[in-house]
């Protein structure tokens, strides 16, 4: 089967960014435009969500109606509250601030596990008061028995990690490492088993690019278990693509992106089984009818 | 990995002086004595000289505090949280005005120590993030209010949403009712009034420039004439601004402190080391620069003195 995609929506200024259904349409970042959209699949409406997000990239919809935002230009989460407000959670990592959180995913516990790499652009405010840490890591946000936010390091073998994905049981986290932007290939896409506390060893590789490729920038899974992830580049490899994997890690098609530089892919629409996609130029992509079906994790009715 | 430059704490080094005009020895020597006199800052801001009782107070934005000095007692601090608080402002009657950045209003502290909310919406919507501000002697506050507050890393308080769609200049008149003065600013930063009160100085972090207003005793202000652009490669941007008895034009930019005459032309730079944020005039005879950056409070000694507004 070959995916069909369409522009949605766009181009906006600059890179669009980070997907969620919410059930009923799909919210999409406008990183550099610092919005996120709201796109209605049955009328075509594109509608603010929010404005002034200060370059937030992932998003993910909670059950609360609540949406979690990895805020590239702030070096936070933050979380927009169905009153228009926006509040922050916890930015510290055993204290110190961390890097500039990009892609995120919230799994069925409600804890926010997040990609934390260098980003080309520098964080808000002046240089140097804050000092990166001298590692790039997937990061865990989770509430304390007092409810209060909390920040853990997952991942203690990547490079720099950009994309991040739960298998359907939550126990592996998928996550795409290696940054060539920061000099640090070739990239992988990684398996990790999740213990009991949380905690991951070593990841497996279940798949590496060649020298200069640019790797997987978006990751999902639909509901067979296999791994869809969207990247490349018109540069290098395989050009822009969508890969689908196997869960070990075998390449089982892959699709040319008719668009340069895919970022984000995520599935919605009713039934779950379009694929939309965001783009370097700052596209909104969709593919229908995909074959593939999404995965639900108890996301809030449709309203 | 420190990004902040190191200084000699309780000592003095030489700080040089750009002679750009003629005017310039007419208001420093070629080199002046900085004296390290604060340390432990993140970010040091709102330096405001208190002159009953004879000291210094200054916000360490990102350490999240208050902090005042004098020779006798050094270094303390004051209120820790302090909502990030930012620039900051002594009134005629003795009490500090607080630009709140970080806690999205403009705020006083009485002299018995309580706090008041001077302003915190601009018709409905929560303001920016108040970043500097000044007093008239009728007791008007003028404040700058971008956005820096609601998206700097460290620096933001309980709600990180803007929700105005401009950063605007605003004015609290006397009886506590708020104006905009203007709505033109990308970023607008440092803002301080002329020694007669007749000017209006506010300069714009972005766009590197300082505009000049005139203002009626109505608090009303005219049409905005471009002061100074500014061009220079050095690293640093506009941000604390502040006028001497004569008139002459203080602000932060690229590579230190940049003196304007009235007309506009580029006095002197002093070569501040470091990010300077903001300075001020303070001590007896006014003739004491105060100056907070990233990681120390530093002071120096000028020919004139700071305008005087208590």
């Amino acid at each position: 089967m070959t995916l069909k995609f369409e522009l949605a929506a766009g181009p906006f200024k600059g890179r669009t960014g980070g997907l969620s259904w919410d059930g009923r349409s799909m919210l999409f970042s406008a990183v550099l435009e610092e919005r996120v959209l709201r796109f209605d699949p049955v009328t075509g409406e594109v509608t603010d969500y929010r404005k002034y997000t200060g370059r937030t990239n992932g998003i993910a919809v909670a059950p609360d109606g609540s949406v979690f935002g990895a805020q590239e230009g702030g070096r936070r989460l933050i979380r927009f509250l169905p009153d228009g407000s926006t509040v922050q959670t916890c930015d510290l990592l055993d204290g110190n601030h961390h890097n500039q959180p990009t892609d995120l995913v919230l799994d069925r516990r409600g804890r926010v596990w997040f990609t934390d790499p260098h980003n080309l652009v520098l964080p808000f405010g002046p240089d140097g008061i804050f000092p990166f840490p001298d590692h790039t890591s997937v990061l865990r946000l989770d509430r304390d028995d007092g409810r209060a936010w909390k920040l853990s390091r997952v991942t203690r073998d990547t490079k720099g990690p950009r994309a991040l994905a739960l298998s359907s049981d939550e126990n592996t986290l998928y996550v795409a490492d290696g940054d060539l932007d920061h000099g640090t290939g070739p990239c992988t896409l990684r398996a990790y088993q999740i213990g009991t506390d949380g905690t991951v060893g070593l990841g497996k590789v279940l798949h590496t690019f060649g020298a200069g490729e640019r790797g997987i920038e978006g990751l999902a899974v639909d509901h067979n278990g296999n791994i869809i992830a969207c990247g490349g580049s018109a540069k290098s490899g395989a050009g822009p693509a969508v890969h689908v994997f196997s869960a070990t890690g075998q390449v089982l098609v892959i699709h040319p992106v008719p668009a340069d530089l895919p970022m984000r892919c995520a599935f919605g629409d009713a039934g779950l089984d379009s694929l939309y996609l965001t783009t370097g130029a700052g596209q909104l992509l969709r593919a229908r009818a995909t074959g593939h079906r999404g995965l639900e994790r108890g996301l809030p009715p449709a309203c | 990995m420190a990004y902040t430059i190191t200084l000699p704490f309780g000592e003095t080094v030489s700080m040089e002086v750009d002679m750009l005009d003629s005017g310039g020895e007419h208001l420093f020597d070629a080199a002046l004595p900085l004296e390290v006199v604060g340390r432990d800052i993140l970010f040091g801001e709102g330096p405001a000289w208190d002159r009953r009782n004879r000291r210094l107070y200054f916000t360490d934005i990102c350490g999240d505090t208050i902090q005042t000095w004098c020779r006798d007692m050094g270094q303390q601090v004051m209120i820790s949280s302090s909502g990030h608080a930012n620039g900051m402002c002594m009134d005629r009657e003795g009490r500090l005005v607080v630009a709140g950045w970080g806690n999205r209003t403009v705020w006083r502290i009485e002299r018995d120590g309580t706090r008041t909310t001077l302003a915190s919406h601009w018709q409905g919507k929560k303001l920016n993030s108040p970043n500097d501000i000044c007093v008239r002697s009728d007791g008007s506050i003028f404040f700058t209010d971008p956005q820096g507050g609601l998206f700097n890393v460290g620096m933001v308080g309980d709600d990180l949403q803007k929700y105005l769609d401009f950063q605007g200049v605003f004015r609290i008149a006397p009886d506590g009712v708020l104006h905009l003065v203007t709505d033109e600013f990308v970023y607008p930063n440092g803002i301080c009034l002329s020694p007669d009160e007749s000017l209006l100085y506010v300069n714009d972090t972005r766009e590197k420039l300082i505009r000049v207003y005139d203002l009626n005793p109505a608090g009303n202000v005219g049409k905005a004439r471009l002061f100074h652009q500014q061009t220079h490669p050095d690293p640093g941007i506009p941000d604390g601004m502040k006028c001497d008895a004569e008139g002459n034009l203080y602000t932060t930019g690229p590579g230190g402190i940049w003196v304007h005459a009235p007309d506009g032309t580029v006095l002197a730079r002093l070569k501040v080391p470091g990010h300077p944020g903001n300075f001020c005039f303070g001590d007896e005879d006014n003739r004491t620069l105060y100056i907070v950056m990233l990681g120390w409070l530093t002071r120096t000694r000028v020919r004139i003195p700071g305008a005087v507004r208590w």
